[in-house]
Formats: structure tokens, C-alpha cells, sequence
């Protein structure tokens, strides 16, 4: 059951209207345009920038590059390891270079096409193998961002003790998040001098600290507030246009606008990170397994961005949703000269799970049990105890997932060319065994409102609802009588970044928290008796303001750097999808039919944006599976990067188990990115059901699977 | 500069545009009207998405002088004053967006079909849509806003 108050998105109705303001929608008199301008190639020294032409361009008001950054030229999520402007060298194709910046946006990129860039060629590290060998160093402290390994039990002995062993190598590849509305953002310099900015963004507190640091002034001066976002899916984590923005508006004085076309979009913005697993499983004749051994190497392109993220969160869910008592997880990231790959719903789970998933089936099918049985077998319970040794205490619904699919797994009817998988995940609800807190903030207002402070951007997943709902649940209030103030440095406090399906759970607690301070401050002032917002207002105005905040950091413990023991995440998400396909053996291509999908969420808040978020993610792992691949140098539009339309979706259902989370908000955890996790590997498994072979490399998309018919 | 006379969403305007204007560039910022969103400049997406003499175009790749004396309305153009039109009403209540910049283009190409045709089936449905990305919603709330508007505009609900 969900929790009883319910709300419509509350940003429907500007959305329906077409008066929602994205930040490329804003216009502010006498603003400039910025372009960026671009490396060419994918390594090499830049000699020489011939700015000539483009200087004299009329309409074009100046051109920045590193040299005009006042502070120091570095940002990154984690390292500090690329620069806002190429210094003196370039790492990768799409490498921004210098601004362009005019007084309007055709101007601006007319002129950024005469700037000359001259190259000093270098060696290409075109791959993460190579990168190894370390013959061509790209950053000082070498090639290699992280290596994480994570280990349990005795491995050899598991081998030894299993009856059968599968153990096969799996590939994918760059994708994009193909948000439908490009990178954009717009600041200004207000009267008093301070610098803001509105962005497309995912967080807006990060954004802040890394233009304070480029731009050498203090966070105060600065102000980051999100705009309406269409789509993030870990995507606008990373600075996208702000650290720009922020540049041209500081030398300028002038309002600027950025907002990225297609093309610059799928140049600048960080991909799924590109995996190469070998697994070895062992298992026991009944099909219980013995032992997993994983090893991971990755493609984290020029620059690391969330790199090391998913190279650990990649190990920690190795061996899926399964209690294994032997385990040899081991994942390393490499720098190359590829695009930057980074934060993409589920910070590399999908990929692993393809892997975990696929080998589940091959060893069910060596074994001769049943996948689903297989599954179930295995499955992760309270008190098992995952690779990382976590004990499970609570909230561990895996088993349920798999048995809501079950009815549907009995009753599927093999025949022809149609086949049927499975696939199923876990996901650790947050950041990877660091503290990662959420805080809210309460006011009430003189018109009888209660105010939410969020800083949690909702990117179109719907967070700005929950987390009302959350408040008025907490509150016994209705959603007339509250109103949300969201994602702004100077009215909100740190959420943290809406990322790791962590802001319902994580920002919902804290706002529940914060809730509950207000509550028994209302039950004093007797609010449940009948006395309105306003008139408490008015006394609690002479008393000074209590704080009714809230704050929450999920119980962690940090990993132990060798073998990964601990407690990664506070408590995890469990799901189960099932894909019914078609093949057509003659041009390879896949039709998906029908999907069911089954979801622990701990706790319903908000059942419509819980299944909204289980048919996206459905649909983005229909991409993953078939179609999408990002091609450096290649793709550079919506022609050649395919992604699913509403020709391409299957019947969908989706079924709410709700296994609840007690350090969550009324139980609940998170599930936008375990809405993607499990359903390409679904649909691969379904695949080597209907015509036999398998596929072990994604996306399988019609050359792929041809070559394997 | 060109002449370009359009009339969009009821009212007449006479502009001068650059020859290699788009309409959407006229929309958005000769008009100021925002709504129509731009996904990818390339025809691919539909987020720019408007209705031209009762076509849907997708706006980014239509030059504003093909506009010239012609109708287009926008997704500002379907509401009358307070009350929305019956699609948008089903978007709303059926929840069809999630980050909403697919919505004003979606919205669009649905009136288009249902001008047309009363009652669609779920493939035509399908059809209509092909042409408009939505990157978050898998389609699903989308496919059930475009029947419940069906609904409401055969006055069945
Ligand atoms: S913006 Fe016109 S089709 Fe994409
Ligand atoms: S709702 Fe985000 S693209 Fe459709």
C-alpha cells in the first residue's frame, strides 16, 4: 500500500501549457551567445590558435580561452583532472578549446568555424587494453584512474568445490543519455555584482564550488539555480555549460546564454562507460553457486569524471542479487582518448548485470534447472551476506520480485522465433561507502503556506512531488496548503546531486525529518486544533524562527581498499523484469513484446512516477539492448544514434513489491536507475531463448546479431 | 532580410527574418513563444513540433519564408484563456511527461491525429507519434493520454 497522500506531478500543468521555462527558453535584454570551440583530433598539442578572422566577425564581442580563467582550470566530480579550456594539449575529439561569444547565437557560430587551431599530432590511445601497456602516458600520475577489488571467501576453493563452471567474456559499448533537451544555461552579473546562473543541471550546490574555484571568488558571490531540466539520467552531474557561463558572463558583464545544439551535445557530454568482463561462475550440481570471479576493465576516456564510481560500484555488484560465499571481483579504469564516459543511470549496473544475468541463464541451462528456480536458489534474503560481507538486515524483496514475475515466467508459451528472459538486479541506494547526506528546510509564510527547501533537483523523474507528498504525509496536511521552493544555493540547502536513485530515499528522509520538527511544533501551537498557518506564523515571527530542518545521511561504512569488506550502501533496491521477444532470423532484427516488470521499492510514495520511471528505464534498456552506440568521431545526431520510439515499445506492466526500508522515508528506497538495470539483460536471455544463439556484446542490434545466426 | 507574413495562433504578424530563418527561429525568438522546444535542429526529434495549415511539421527544418501566409499554431495556441484544451487536460490527468520537453511537440502531433481521425487504434497511435522522442517516459502515459483525449474529444468523458 502506498502511503495515503497522493499528488499529480505538480509541474504538469506548465508542462501541458508549454510555459515550463527551460533554461534555453530565457531570455534577458542585450545577452550574448557563447559557442564552444572544439578539438578536432583526439590527441596532440595545440600549437598555435588563429583567432583573426573569427575577431573580427561583426557581432562578435570576445573570445576566451584558458589563459582568461582567473582561477585555476580544473574541475571534476572526484579528481580534479580536466580542464575547463585546454591547456596546452588535447585529449580527446570534443575537447573544449576557447568561447566564442557574439551578440547573437548565429554569429557566435559563424565565427567559432574561422578560429584555426593548428595540432602537433600525438600517439592515440584508442582503447583501455592499450592504455595498459602504458606506452603513451596521458596524465601524469599515469593511466590507470582506479582499481578496485572486491573479495570474499576462498575463490579457488569455490572453483574446486563447484560441480560446473561457466565462465565467458562480455562487451559493451558508449552510449548516450539522449536527453531530448540539449545542455543549456544562462547567467548574469545582478546589481550587487554576484554571478548567476539558471542550468539544466542535477546539482546545483557542486556546480557552485567548481566555478568558485575557476573562478578564484568566493561561493557567496555566486549563485546557481536550476531551471526546469528535460532529462538528466546522470548526464548534467558533470559541469556541462555552467563553468562556461560563468567565464563569459565574468568577463563580459553581459548576460550570456549557452545552450548546446544536438551535435555539441553528443561531443561534450560523459557516456556510459564501455566494459570488457570476463566471468567465471562455479556452482554445485543443484545449482547453488560456489563461486564468482569477475574482472572488469573499463574505458574512462580523457578525463575521469565518475570513473572511479563506477569502477567500484561495478565490483560491489558483481555477482548480482545473489548470495555467493566465494567471490574475486576485481575492475579497473583506464584513461584513453576516447570521450569521457561517466555518470549514466546506474554508474555501470546495467553492464554487469548483462554479464551476471547472461551467465545465471548459461549456468541454469548447463545444469538443466529452470532460470527462474535458478534465481530464486540463489537470491539474496535477510540475513545473507553480499560480496562485500554486508549482513542484510531489512528491506530485502529480491525473493518477491521474482516471484511476482512468476505467474507470467509458468505461463509463457514458447513457439517459433519468440523467446523469453529474465533478468534481475540489485542496487545500492546512493554513494558507494561515503557519506552522502540530504537536508531540508521548512518555513511557513505570512499567506498560511508551508515552505519546502529542497535543494534536490527534480529532473523530470518527479521528485518535486514526492517530496511534498513526503511533507504533507508527515504533516497531516494537503498539498493546498504547502508549496515547494527547490534546487537554488541561495534558498535551498545541499541535497546532494539528484543521482544514485537517492534523492526519494535519501532528500525524503530529510525531509521527513524536517517534517516532524515542524509537526511538534504545530501540535504545541495548535495547529491540530483548528489555529491556521498564518496566525502561528505571526507569533512565531516575534520569537524568532525555530529551525525546522532536516538532515540525512545513510548509515555507510567505508570499503576496505583491498578486499572491499564493509558496508557500502545503507540498503538496497531489488528488481525482476521479464521480456517476451521476436526474432526475425533472416535480418536479425528484435521485436520486444511484452515486458513485465517487478520492483522493490520499499515503500510506494508516488505508484504513477514509480511506473513512469519503470517503463523509461524499459525503454532505455530496449536501447542499450539493440540500438544504441555511440561511435566516437562518428555519431553526431539523432540520424546515427538510435534511440526508442513509441514504434519500438512493448507492452508493459509493472507490479510494486514493497519490502520496507526503516531508515527510509515511510519505508520507502529509490528505483530510477533500477528501472534500466535488469532489462537488457532480459532481453538478451530472451534472445538465446527464441533462436539459440547468444549474444555477448551490446548493443545486439541487427549486423551483430546477423553475424551470429 | 525577407518579409515574412504569418499568422500564428490566431493573430497576424508581419516580420522582417533572415532568408535562412527557420520557423522555429521565428517562433521562438522573433514571437518569444518558447513553448516549442528544440530537441535537435535536424528534423529528427519532433520536440519542435507545430501545426502549419493543419499539418504537423516539425519546425526546426521548415525556413520561415515557406511559412509565408500560411497558419501555424503552437502548443500556446490550444487553451482558451483558462480552459485547456481537452489533450492537454489528458496529458495532465494521465500524467503523459515526466521532464515535459517532448510534452509541447507530443501534444501537437496528437491534435494533428485526432482532427483527423476520431478514434485511433493503438497502432495509429504509435504511427503518429514516431516522430517525437520522449526520452523518459517509455511512450506508455503518453499512448494512454492520447486515448483519453480521444475520449474527451468524442465528449465520451
Ligand atoms: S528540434 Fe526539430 S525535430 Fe528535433
Ligand atoms: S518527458 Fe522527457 S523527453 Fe519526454
Amino acid at each position: 500500500m502506498p502511503i495515503k497522500r497522493y499528488m499529480d506531478r505538480i509541474d504538469a500543468i506548465e508542462k501541458v501549457l508549454g510555459q515550463a521555462k527551460y533554461a534555453g527558453d530565457i531570455h534577458i535584454e542585450g545577452m550574448l551567445y557563447g559557442v564552444i570551440v572544439r578539438s578536432s583530433i583526439p590527441h596532440g598539442w595545440i600549437k598555435n590558435i588563429d583567432f583573426d578572422k573569427a575577431l573580427t566577425y561583426k557581432g562578435v564581442i570576445k573570445i576566451l580561452t584558458q589563459k582568461d580563467i582567473p582561477g585555476e582550470n580544473v574541475y571534476g566530480i572526484i579528481k580534479k583532472d580536466q580542464p575547463l579550456l585546454a591547456k596546452e594539449r588535447v585529449r580527446y575529439i570534443g575537447e573544449p578549446v576557447a568561447i566564442v561569444l557574439g551578440e547573437d547565437e548565429s554569429i557566435a557560430r559563424r565565427a567559432s568555424h574561422l578560429i584555426r587551431i593548428e595540432y602537433e599530432k600525438m600517439d592515440v590511445v584508442s582503447d583501455p587494453l592499450q592504455s595498459m601497456n602504458g606506452g603513451v602516458k596521458l596524465h601524469d600520475d599515469g593511466n590507470l584512474l582506479s582499481h578496485r577489488k572486491v573479495i570474499k571467501g576462498d575463490i579457488d576453493r569455490g572453483f574446486r568445490e563447484s560441480d560446473v563452471i561457466v565462465e565467458r567474456t562480455y562487451r559493451t559499448t558508449w552510449l548516450d543519455h539522449a536527453y531530448i533537451e540539449p545542455e543549456a544555461g544562462l547567467g548574469y552579473m545582478d546589481e550587487k555584482g554576484r554571478l548567476i546562473i539558471t542550468s539544466s543541471t542535477q546539482n546545483v550546490h557542486y556546480k557552485r564550488n567548481e566555478i568558485s574555484r575557476l573562478l578564484a571568488i568566493p561561493e557567496e558571490r555566486i549563485r546557481i539555480i536550476q531551471a526546469t531540466t528535460g532529462g538528466g539520467f546522470g548526464g548534467k552531474l558533470d559541469m556541462t555549460v555552467e563553468g562556461y557561463v560563468a567565464l563569459s558572463v565574468y568577463h563580459t558583464k553581459r548576460p550570456v546564454l549557452i545552450r548546446f545544439t544536438r551535435e555539441e551535445s553528443f561531443l561534450s557530454n560523459t557516456k556510459r562507460h564501455p566494459l570488457l568482463i570476463h566471468y567465471k561462475t562455479g556452482a554445485k550440481k543443484d545449482g547453488t553457486i560456489q563461486a564468482v570471479k569477475v574482472d572488469v576493465t573499463g574505458d574512462t576516456g580523457a578525463y575521469a569524471s565518475y570513473g572511479s564510481t563506477v569502477c567500484l560500484r561495478v565490483a560491489v555488484h558483481a555477482t548480482g542479487p545473489y548470495e555467493v560465499p566465494n567471490v574475486y571481483a576485481e575492475s579497473r579504469m583506464l584513461y584513453t582518448n576516447n570521450p569521457v564516459s561517466g555518470a549514466m543511470r546506474g554508474f555501470g549496473v546495467p553492464q554487469i548485470a548483462f554479464a551476471h544475468e547472461s551467465q545465471m541463464d548459461i549456468m541454469a541451462k548447463e545444469l538443466n534447472i529452470d532460470p527462474l528456480e535458478i534465481r530464486i536458489k540463489n537470491a539474496l534474503k535477510r540475513g545473507s551476506k553480499t560480496a562485500t560481507s554486508q549482513e542484510l538486515g531489512t528491506s530485502v524483496g529480491f525473493i518477491e520480485t521474482l516471484k511476482a514475475i512468476e505467474p507470467f515466467w509458468k505461463g509463457r508459451k514458447k513457439s517459433g522465433t519468440r523467446g523469453f528472459g529474465l533478468g534481475s538486479m540489485f542496487y545500492g541506494m546512493g554513494n558507494t561507502g561515503i557519506s552522502n547526506p540530504s537536508s531540508a528546510r521548512i518555513t511557513l509564510t505570512e499567506e498560511g503556506k508551508i515552505a519546502l527547501h529542497t535543494g534536490a533537483c527534480d529532473i523530470g523523474q518527479g521528485s518535486d512531488t514526492v517530496l511534498l507528498q513526503i511533507l504533507c504525509e508527515t504533516l497531516d496536511v494537503d498539498g493546498k496548503d504547502v508549496l515547494l521552493v527547490r534546487a537554488d544555493t541561495d534558498l535551498t540547502g545541499d541535497a546532494g546531486s539528484t543521482s544514485a536513485s537517492r534523492q526519494t530515499y535519501i532528500s525524503g528522509k530529510a525531509v521527513q525529518l524536517a517534517a516532524l520538527n515542524l509537526r511538534a511544533y504545530l501540535e504545541k501551537e495548535g495547529f491540530y486544533r483548528g489555529r491556521g498557518i498564518s496566525e502561528i506564523y505571526r507569533s512565531y515571527r516575534d520569537r524568532g524562527f525555530p529551525p525546522f530542518e532536516g538532515y540525512f545521511d545513510p548509515p555507510t561504512e567505508a570499503l576496505d581498499m583491498d578486499t572491499a569488506k564493509g558496508k557500502p550502501y545503507a540498503t538496497y533496491a531489488y528488481a525482476t523484469h521479464m521480456a517476451e521477444v521476436e526474432v526475425d532470423r533472416i535480418t536479425g532484427y528484435v521485436k520486444v513484446l511484452r515486458v513485465y516488470a517487478a520492483h522493490d521499492v520499499g515503500k510506494a510514495i508516488n505508484i504513477k512516477n514509480i511506473k513512469g520511471q519503470v517503463y523509461g528505464g524499459i525503454a532505455m534498456g530496449i536501447g542499450f539492448a539493440l540500438m544504441e552506440e555511440f561511435i566516437p568521431g562518428k555519431t553526431e545526431s539523432l540520424d546515427n544514434y538510435y534511440i526508442p520510439t513509441s514504434m519500438d515499445m512493448p507492452a508493459m506492466e509493472a507490479f510494486i513489491v514493497e519490502d520496507e526500508e526503516p531508515t527510509g522515508p515511510f519505508g520507502a528506497k529509490g528505483v530510477g536507475e533500477p528501472a534500466l538495470i535488469p532489462q537488457a539483460a532480459a532481453i538478451a536471455n530472451a534472445i538465446t531463448d527464441a533462436v539459440g544463439v547468444r549474444p555477448y556484446e551490446l548493443p545486439c542490434d541487427l549486423e551483430r546479431l546477423k553475424k551470429l545466426l | 532580410m525577407e518579409r515574412l507574413n504569418i499568422k500564428v495562433n490566431g493573430k497576424d504578424y508581419e516580420l522582417q527574418v533572415k532568408p535562412w530563418a527557420t520557423l522555429l527561429d521565428v517562433i521562438r525568438e522573433e514571437i518569444g513563444l518558447t513553448g516549442t522546444k528544440e530537441g535537435c535542429g535536424e528534423g529528427e526529434c519532433g520536440a519542435c513540433t507545430v501545426i502549419m495549415d493543419g499539418m504537423a511539421v516539425n519546425s526546426c527544418i521548415v525556413l520561415a519564408m515557406e511559412a509565408n501566409n500560411r497558419e501555424v499554431i503552437t502548443i500556446e495556441g490550444l487553451a482558451e484563456g483558462d480552459r485547456l484544451h481537452p489533450i492537454q487536460e489528458a496529458f495532465l490527468e494521465k500524467g503523459g511527461m515526466q521532464c515535459g520537453f517532448c510534452t509541447p511537440g507530443m501534444i501537437m502531433s496528437t491534435k494533428v491525429l485526432l482532427d483527423g481521425n476520431k478514434n485511433p487504434t493503438d497502432e495509429e497511435i504509435r504511427k503518429a507519434l514516431e516522430g517525437n522522442f520522449c526520452r523518459c517516459t517509455g511512450y506508455t502515459k503518453i499512448f494512454e493520454s492520447v486515448k483519453a483525449a480521444a475520449e474527451k474529444m468524442r465528449g465520451e468523458i
